[in-house]
């Protein structure tokens, strides 16, 4: 909402300065975005009367000029604008004169003769960004008056940010009066008198008085609306951002701006019959006054007479019985819409208006009456006219917002706000912002609302009223009061802190990226995932939610290659979607690798990655769970067949890890990639440390190899020596796999290294042999492994 | 006798070259076949009166030579060594095994610290889904159907009744669902809004803090706050002013504005020349909050405030670029390491 400060200060007027006065607004809630002066600075320009004006005797193009600037003699001025002429009040910079962009006039030579001043154009002074020639002013402007004065240039717009629960200040009414309370100056409305006689001629009739609870008319005939918009209007529409069009809409947009009261003007003779404010029947149809048809809806609340619909309630009115230039007789409409009809219709077709923006706010219904007072006398006064009676078709008082009376004690304020505001100062407060305090006692009030104030309702609502007086800045600052219980954060949990600095440890960077994909990328890596589509996505690019992290990873990946980063680490940790659901929609952390194991180095051979550095990479984080996951060969749309894994706790699957199918790689030209996806659920929690008493007898060891089937996952056959649970036993860690020379094609060497230890004794040869026996006949029973 | 062979021994000890050479010399002098050896086996032929004057000799020069060989061998191994080092020496400004660390996007260090500082006064991280549902985006915390304020949240749609939550706010339902007060929470999180533009990316995030209490106020809120941002910008005096704004979920609510970090408040193009940059909303949470959640707001208090992370991330390192975040750029990423 844009507001002129002189107009502001024609209704209240503090003693401080525009600056000071904009700050107040600011910390008042009423947040200024920018003040932007009407024009910029400059100095020593003032109106001039062309007195003769003729060629320059030494060039075509240029006018020798008298001009009076109400000095004792006339300055000659040379003028090259194609509109000079005599007769003509112009704005004179005179000799002196300090233009913006830092231009000063002085005595200038063109052609030979002297020339003591320049005529100037609206965009020379910075008011305009293009001009047609010299500004022409009107032939009233006083000779030799400062422009600055005469134009009223020394003015700013102010341009308020205003919060939705505020639709009371979107008028220069009631932003005065948001002023008047804070510098505790008197404020009342004005009064408007009309003479009006004889009934309105028109009827109306109200069908849904939910939507439409008060609804005001009253004909005015033989204006003359050919007239011109007096000055004083034209610039402070114009200043505020509005356009100008004939006297009457004029004032209704002024009336608008002034009292927040959006109105409309009918042409009387385009009228048939009777208003009805009703719904719109389907299929209805009507030309805006932007020049757009639409097809109304049967939501929608219309202004109808007995032909068609006129206007959609509250947002547009029609093109048809629009106010002209040749109108003279009109219709003038002042009503109250109720806000929850009206919100969102507008913008329902695709529309935006200054009317549906207040509206859809809350306009005071207690203004429909003024309102419709101030245009009448406006156009009388401009336009001429006679002023028939209002004819009050409708004011149901059972659908207009109620008022109810709240109230508030000190307690309460105290409790809020932690400390106490005095009670003189409330109340003079509450007077101030036209609060009716219908009850109090020593410690509390109670408050009818004005009508303008939809946001105030309950008692907080008032106590953010007073704070906002107060001043939020001055309010106390306290220190909280410590009433929080002790933390329940269990010793298990895994922080997910620590995952990721272990990641980061490891050479990992981590990334975000966006949680929606392209469907292509969704297609690609889970074809098989629900797809949960964004109805409003900003591309298609973005309308998918991922269901894995991956694509995510991909991308980073393919972007960091274009940019010439070819060795690269990357992990993310990030909600993936399987449903809407909230317990669809869990964390999973993945990870890739590419490129070289360490980056080129004096002291160590580039060595491309490989699935066991990834694998080593997710293991040391596993191993922050110390719960038992394993490996199984299988098989994913993105991993390459063979060297692709799911990782499996307590038989469930809770990841994959593997290499980039080829066919993937190709696909999105990305180099060899490693990469593991993971629940993150799966790494919540670990043991806590149970202490296992230690034997002071030694350890023994024994070595043995076994040939078997190559096919055998080596992991299967740890897995089952630990799952024998053998007495002593201590460990069992793989140290050698052999494929080659001297091994039957089809099997492998495994070397595994068994430990045994006692608590109460050192083991006899006898009792390890024993042991490593019981292993050989199981490797031998289970794989048909035989000792190399 | 003695004398000619320690004397013998002195040379040829102060002769050797190396340790073999001394362990041979050794071994002949002290040796099973040595000239000492041999005397002392000799002993048995001396008279009782002549043996303990031998023998003492015999050994004293036994102990002579002993000393004089074990001086020599340390000296001879101190070469070797010296040898060693000088051949095993390295250059130790040659750079180590290098191994690239990896870093935290500054996203999650941002929220890390955030989360750290506001731990410190006992608040709990609890976290809620990131698709969700109209009622506790909207409906629960007091924003109903057609009112003004979900315009302005350009919230994206997968259903009339489901969206991609358009801020973190509706972790406060979930919890007071669960949890009765007191209650002193903060939910960081990913947070969606259907726009895109310089200034503007469709996916950001939040941090909010949400306190019930039965002794809560506003005081409580603007000290906590103010404290925070000092402690966030390490800036004892940080200037901080409190604004009265609008959230449909807060009442009172405030905007709080820092003196802006990049001029110290002397006006420049980030604060837009006002000095004062905006960083947080904040207010006492609405009653209509509280009662969607059964909690007596006559009883209780609520405070709540929600931080936009980009921009304090930005404005802490100096990132001019929002969109840079989502980009990925190692460039850009390892500069936070």
């Amino acid at each position: 909402m844009n507001i002129l400060l002189s107009w502001l200060r024609e209704w209240v007027n503090p003693n401080v300065t525009d600056e000071i006065l904009t700050e107040q607004l600011t910390m008042a809630g009423l947040e200024v975005d920018g003040i932007s002066p009407i024009a910029p600075a400059f100095k020593g320009v003032v109106v001039g009367y062309v007195v003769s004006c003729n060629q320059h005797p030494n060039a075509d193009k240029l006018n020798l000029c008298q001009v009076d600037v109400g000095e004792a003699e006339n300055l000659q001025i040379i003028c090259g604008a194609k509109n000079i002429r005599s007769g003509l009040k112009v704005i004179v910079a005179t000799v002196g004169a300090q233009l913006p962009d830092s231009l000063r006039i002085k005595k200038a030579k063109l052609r030979g003769v002297g020339s003591f001043g320049m005529i100037c154009s609206e965009s020379e002074l910075g008011m305009a960004d293009l001009s047609r020639g010299i500004a022409e002013l009107e032939d009233d402007a006083p000779i030799g008056q400062d422009i600055r004065v005469y134009l009223d240039l020394d003015d700013c717009v102010i341009e308020l940010d205003i919060t939705p629960n505020r639709g009371d200040c979107f008028s220069v009414l009631g932003v005065a009066r948001e002023v008047s309370a804070h510098y505790n100056l008197a404020f009342d409305l004005p009064k408007f008198e009309v003479f009006a006689q004889g009934d309105c001629a028109i009827g109306a009739s109200v069908s849904n008085t939910q939507a439409c609870p008060k609804y005001l008319i009253r004909t005015i005939t033989d204006i003359d609306n050919t007239v011109k918009t007096p000055k004083w209007m034209a610039d402070k529409l114009v200043r505020s951002g509005q356009q100008l069009y004939s006297p009457v809409v004029d004032i209704t947009n002024f009336v608008l701006l002034e009292l927040g009261q959006p109105m409309h003007a009918f042409d009387l003779s385009k009228l048939t019959g009777d208003i009805k404010v009703r719904m719109a029947k389907s299929g209805e149809q009507l030309e805006l006054l932007n020049e757009t048809t639409l097809k109304l809806k049967a939501d929608t609340l219309v202004i109808a007479d007995s032909n068609s619909v006129l206007a959609i309630a509250g947002v547009m009115g029609g093109m048809d019985t629009s106010t002209q230039n040749s109108s003279s007789n009109i219709l003038l409409e002042s009503a109250f819409f109720e806000p929850v009809s009206i919100a969102g219709k507008a913008r329902s077709y695709g529309l935006h208006t200054e009317s549906s923006l207040r509206f859809e706010r809350g306009v005071d219904f207690k203004m429909t009456e003024l309102a419709m007072d101030r245009a009448t006398q406006l156009i009388i006064d401009i336009c001429g006219g006679q002023a028939s009676k209002v004819n009050n078709a409708c004011i149901d008082k059972s659908t207009l917002p109620e008022l109810k009376p709240i109230t508030i004690s000190q307690e309460k304020i105290q409790k809020v706000l932690g400390f106490e505001l005095d009670a003189k100062w409330i109340e003079q407060k509450f007077i101030n912002l036209g609060f009716e305090i219908s009850q109090q006692t020593n410690n509390s009030w109670t408050i009818i609302p004005p009508s303008a104030r939809f946001d105030i309702r309950i008692p907080v609502d008032l106590i953010e009223e007073l704070a906002r007086l107060y001043g939020y800045d001055r309010l106390p600052v306290q220190k909280l009061s410590l009433e929080a219980n002790i933390s329940t954060t269990s010793e298990a949990n895994i922080d997910q802190y620590d995952i990721m600095k272990s990641l980061v440890n490891r050479g990992y960077q981590e990334v975000i990226t966006y949680s929606f994909i392209s469907e292509k990328y969704q297609n690609l890596i889970s074809p098989d995932a629900k797809k949960i589509r964004l109805s409003n996505p900003i591309s298609v690019d973005m309308s998918i939610m991922r269901s894995s992290l991956i694509s995510g990873l991909l991308q980073t990946v393919e972007s960091n290659q274009r940019r010439g980063h070819t060795d690269a680490r990357f992990f993310e940790i990030g909600l993936c979607f399987d449903g809407i659901k909230a317990d669809e929609q869990s964390n999973k952390l993945a990870a890739i690798v590419t490129g070289n194991r360490f980056d080129a180095q004096w002291s160590a051979d580039l060595q491309p990655l490989d699935f066991f550095d990834i694998k080593a990479d997710l293991e040391s984080l596993l191993a922050l769970t110390n719960a038992e996951f394993s490996f199984e060969a299988a098989q994913h749309t993105v991993l390459q067949k063979g060297q692709t894994a799911k990782i499996v706790l307590n038989s469930e699957q809770v990841g994959w890890i593997g290499a980039l199918s080829p066919i993937v790689q190709k696909q999105l030209s990305l180099p060899k990639c490693y990469l593991f996806e993971i629940d993150l659920a799966s790494m919540k929690s670990r043991n806590i440390a149970q202490y296992k008493a230690l034997s002071v007898y030694q350890q023994s060891g024994r070595d043995i190899a076994l040939v078997l089937d190559e096919a055998v996952p080596v992991a299967e056959l740890i897995q089952s020596v630990k799952a024998m649970q053998q007495q002593y036993f201590v460990d069992v860690y793989l140290f050698d796999v052999y494929i080659g020379e001297g091994v039957e094609l089809g099997k492998k060497s495994v070397a595994l290294s068994l430990t045994y230890q006692s608590l109460e004794d050192t083991l006899t040869e006898v009792q390890l042999n024993a042991k490593v026996d019981e292993v050989l006949v199981l490797m031998q029973a289970q794989y048909s492994a035989t000792l190399r | 006798m003695i004398g000619a062979i320690l004397d013998r021994a002195k040379t040829s000890i102060t002769k050797t070259q190396n340790l073999q050479e001394l362990e041979d010399l050794r071994v002949s002098l002290l040796g099973k076949r040595g000239e000492l050896t041999a005397l002392l086996k000799g002993l048995g032929k001396l008279s009782k009166e002549q043996r303990p004057t031998m023998g003492e000799a015999i050994n004293q020069a036994k102990t002579s030579i002993q000393t004089l060989l074990i001086d020599k061998k340390n000296h001879l191994e101190l070469i070797v060594l010296e040898k060693r080092l000088l051949a095993e020496r390295i250059d130790v400004s040659l750079p180590g095994r290098h191994a690239e660390m990896g870093g935290l996007h500054p996203i999650t260090i941002t929220l890390n610290r955030i989360q750290s500082l506001f731990a410190k006064n006992g608040f709990e991280v609890a976290l809620g889904p990131e698709i969700e549902d109209d009622f506790h985006n909207f409906t629960a915390l007091n924003i109903p159907e057609h009112h003004p304020a979900r315009a302005m949240h350009d919230t994206f749609y997968f259903d009339k009744n489901t969206v991609l939550r358009t801020h973190t706010s509706p972790v406060q339902i979930r919890t007071l669902k669960k949890q009765r007060p007191p209650v002193r929470i903060i939910a960081p999180g990913r947070v969606y809004r259907c726009d895109s533009d310089i200034t503007h990316t469709p996916m950001f995030h939040q941090v909010e803090g949400l306190i019930v209490d039965k002794h809560a106020n506003f005081a409580q809120l603007k000290g906590l706050l103010i404290d925070f941002l000092r402690a966030y910008f390490e800036k004892e005096a940080l200037k901080v002013r409190f604004r009265p704004s609008y959230f449909p979920f807060t009442e009172p609510s405030a905007e709080a504005d820092i003196e802006c970090v990049i001029c110290s408040g002397k006006g420049c193009r980030v604060c837009k020349k006002t000095g004062w940059l905006e960083v947080l909303g904040c207010g006492i949470v609405h009653p209509n909050v509280l009662s969607s959640v059964n909690i007596d707001s006559e009883i209780y208090t609520g405070l709540a405030f929600g931080i936009g992370i980009e921009r304090l991330a930005m404005l802490r390192y100096g990132v001019n670029d929002l969109r840079l975040f989502f980009e990925n750029d190692s460039r850009f990423l390892r500069q936070f390491r």
